[in-house]
């Protein structure tokens, strides 16, 4: 008796040692950590009608990433009403988060050095619910790339976001929130360059800012050799890189960016190649009044003495 | 038959031990943050959060420079001041300036030029001290999330690389980034070495500074070397027990207690013959229109022929700058990213 119960033991210690050895084995051989790439929304029961954010955040799990791309897909029983990417840890975008068809927003940017978080904000998007049923907002077609001169893709994991749209919503859901901004977008430096390989070798003017809470909008330029003229001239809308209207690089180019509040910050750069006095019309108008001016005083005192 | 049974049970362990530990990977990256981020949803305003909930940390409208009315938390734990109200009646309240700024400092190398980027654009310079201590700071921000960046360039124009950190501005607020270290410069004297020789490995960094170098090759080498102090280093390896083909070294800098991250990895080729290489080196990879920065212009470069088939003059460019995929994708502009200097 004593004698298969010291036997008994001897098995169970076995088994039990042999068990943590396994254990220990699984456990230092360590877990495989990837990026993630999120759909989080603080609305997970929504009212038809209502407006609900989901936001697109990137958590680098201890990597370096420098560049990101891909493509959000939302069913029909929503409606994408707005974008907001103020804030963004996306420095410069590649594609600009946007509507490509009917329930797609592409985007790609690149964050010069990299961003190392867990709570990296791409962008959001703002949807409105439809009509009543379930639904799933994904990422697809998702890449992050390691800060490595490489271009090394990241190992990416993907978590979309499940919603249910009810005609009644059960509680009172969060909408939306709405952005109150007064800020100016942040001051910019633009640039004049010119490059054979692109528009044929045409100076091209490269401008990019941020707005820290709604977002840029869009942005503006006008070109004027006259300093005290330029309220003649009309604003057009542009993207950087912008072809200059005047190759001979003699005007002040002025640039506004605007943001979604319509608070805008101009910047403006100089003439690489300023006019002479001689090539401004208005100074040849002087000029010539002055002219006709003295000939009639001239005249005028002649004419009296007579 | 017990005794069989049990050896081979603990056999077959041992191998699944053995199986397990040479199949560990190792993390490649040598990037150390500090930042401790917390659960967002959780109710406590952690490291990283503005607020969480109905938590604000104390914070109002008041404190965040309005006037009045109710500060909230938005969903990602920042501040939600579109209930907040400013503007006074009429009755003659001065509000005090707001002054919003970040301070950076840090060790760059002896009188070197400072430069730092914000959201990928050049915002500010200096000069480090002939000790390469530097401060510098920004003013007029917004609030919001800003990515800040910052390298040095050396004696002889040799740039490092860019030491990022992530940064959320509060208006009103004064944020200090100290203990920034940045990584030293390195180059070395041949682009091919003839085996058994030695090839010269140096660059600036820290005056009096620990500097480790590495030699990455199917096993790596190390060695160590103290910089001048004038910061400058210089690490003489023989290159005997490496085999032909490419390899790559790069170093990083030891200076009381604290280290710099990794510098840029260059490579060299190991082969039958001495080539000297081109010094000083300059910026090749991302710099598309040759003015030695890469910055917007050559994105916009880049971007110009995104997704559009390549001309032929423009694709000798994209060999030398890029992949040389005779593409522009995501992966050239990555590379351009990692060479950023705005």
């Amino acid at each position: 008796m004593a004698d298969k119960n010291s036997k008994r033991k001897k098995i169970i210690l076995h088994f039990a040692l042999s068990f943590c050895i396994l254990i220990f084995a699984f456990c230092i051989k360590g877990v495989v950590y990837a990026a993630e790439l999120n759909l989080t929304s603080q609305a997970q029961e929504i009212n038809v009608d209502q407006q609900f954010q989901v936001d697109v955040i990137l958590n680098t799990e201890g990597e370096q990433i420098n560049a990101v791309e891909g493509k959000i897909v939302f069913p029909d029983i929503v409606e994408l009403k707005e974008i907001r990417d103020g804030n963004s840890i996306v420095n410069f975008w590649i594609e600009k988060p946007q509507l490509t068809s009917l329930h797609e927003i592409v985007f790609s940017g690149i964050t010069p050095g990299g961003y190392l978080g867990k709570k990296g904000l791409l962008f959001s998007a703002v949807f409105q619910a439809k009509k009543k049923g379930g639904g799933l907002i994904e990422i697809q077609n998702a890449k992050t790339l390691l800060n490595d001169g490489k271009g090394t893709e990241a190992k990416l994991e993907i978590f979309n976001f499940q919603f249910s749209i009810f005609k009644e919503a059960p509680a009172i859901q969060p909408s939306a929130p709405e952005i109150r901004d007064l800020e100016l977008p942040e001051d910019f430096k633009p640039e004049i360059a010119s490059d054979p390989n692109v528009f044929d070798g045409k100076y091209f003017l490269v401008f990019a800012t941020q707005d820290k809470s709604s977002g840029i909008s869009h942005y503006e330029i006008k070109e004027s050799r006259q300093k005290f003229l330029k309220i003649l001239k009309k604003w057009v809308i542009a993207e950087s890189p912008y072809v200059l209207k005047d190759q001979r690089l003699k005007s002040y180019v002025y640039i506004k960016a605007v943001d979604k509040a319509g608070n805008e910050r101009i910047a403006v750069v100089e003439p690489r190649y300023p006019m002479r006095w001689y090539e401004n019309w208005w100074i040849w108008i002087i000029i010539i009044l002055v002219i006709i001016f003295s000939f009639i005083a001239i005249k005028g005192n002649l004419w009296k003495k007579q | 038959m017990k005794n069989t049974l049990q050896n081979f049970l603990y056999s077959l362990l041992f191998v699944i031990l053995f199986v397990s530990i040479s199949g560990l990977s190792y993390a490649t990256s040598v990037n150390i943050s500090a930042d401790v981020q917390g659960l967002c949803g959780n109710g406590n305003v952690d490291s990283g959060e503005q607020c969480d909930g109905s938590n604000l940390g104390g914070a109002t409208c008041v404190s965040q420079g309005y006037t009045g009315g109710t500060l909230s938390c938005n969903s990602n734990c920042t501040f939600n001041t579109s209930a907040c109200t400013s503007g006074g009646g009429g009755g003659g309240y001065i509000a005090p300036a707001v002054i919003t700024q970040v301070i950076f400092t840090g060790r760059a190398y002896p009188l070197s030029k400072v430069v730092v980027l914000k959201d990928g654009q050049i915002a500010v310079s200096t000069i480090a001290g002939p000790d390469a201590r530097f401060e510098v700071s920004l003013t007029e921000l917004a609030t919001g999330n800003y990515i800040f960046a910052v390298y040095g360039e050396d004696s002889q124009s040799r740039r490092s690389s860019l030491f990022t950190f992530p940064i959320y501005i509060t208006s009103g607020a004064t944020t200090k980034v100290s203990g920034i270290f940045i990584a030293p410069t390195i180059a070395v004297d041949k682009s091919e070495v003839k085996r058994g020789d030695n090839i010269a490995i140096f660059g600036q960094s820290v005056p009096n500074g620990e500097i480790t170098v590495v030699i990455s090759s199917e096993e790596e080498f190390f060695g160590k070397t103290a910089a001048d102090p004038n910061g400058a280093y210089l690490y003489n390896f023989d290159t005997t027990p490496l085999d032909m083909g490419q390899h790559f070294t790069k170093s990083k800098a030891a200076r009381d207690g604290a280290i710099s991250s990794f510098s840029k990895a260059i490579s060299f080729a190991v082969g039958t013959k001495n080539i000297a290489a081109e010094l000083p080196k300059v910026v090749v990879k991302g710099d598309m229109n040759n003015d030695r920065r890469v910055n917007l212009v050559d994105f916009s470069i880049a971007a110009y022929w995104y997704k559009r088939p390549l001309s032929t003059a423009f694709k000798v460019i994209e060999t030398e700058r890029l992949n040389g995929d005779a593409k522009i994708d995501l992966i050239d502009f990555s590379i351009m990213a990692f060479y950023w200097t705005g």
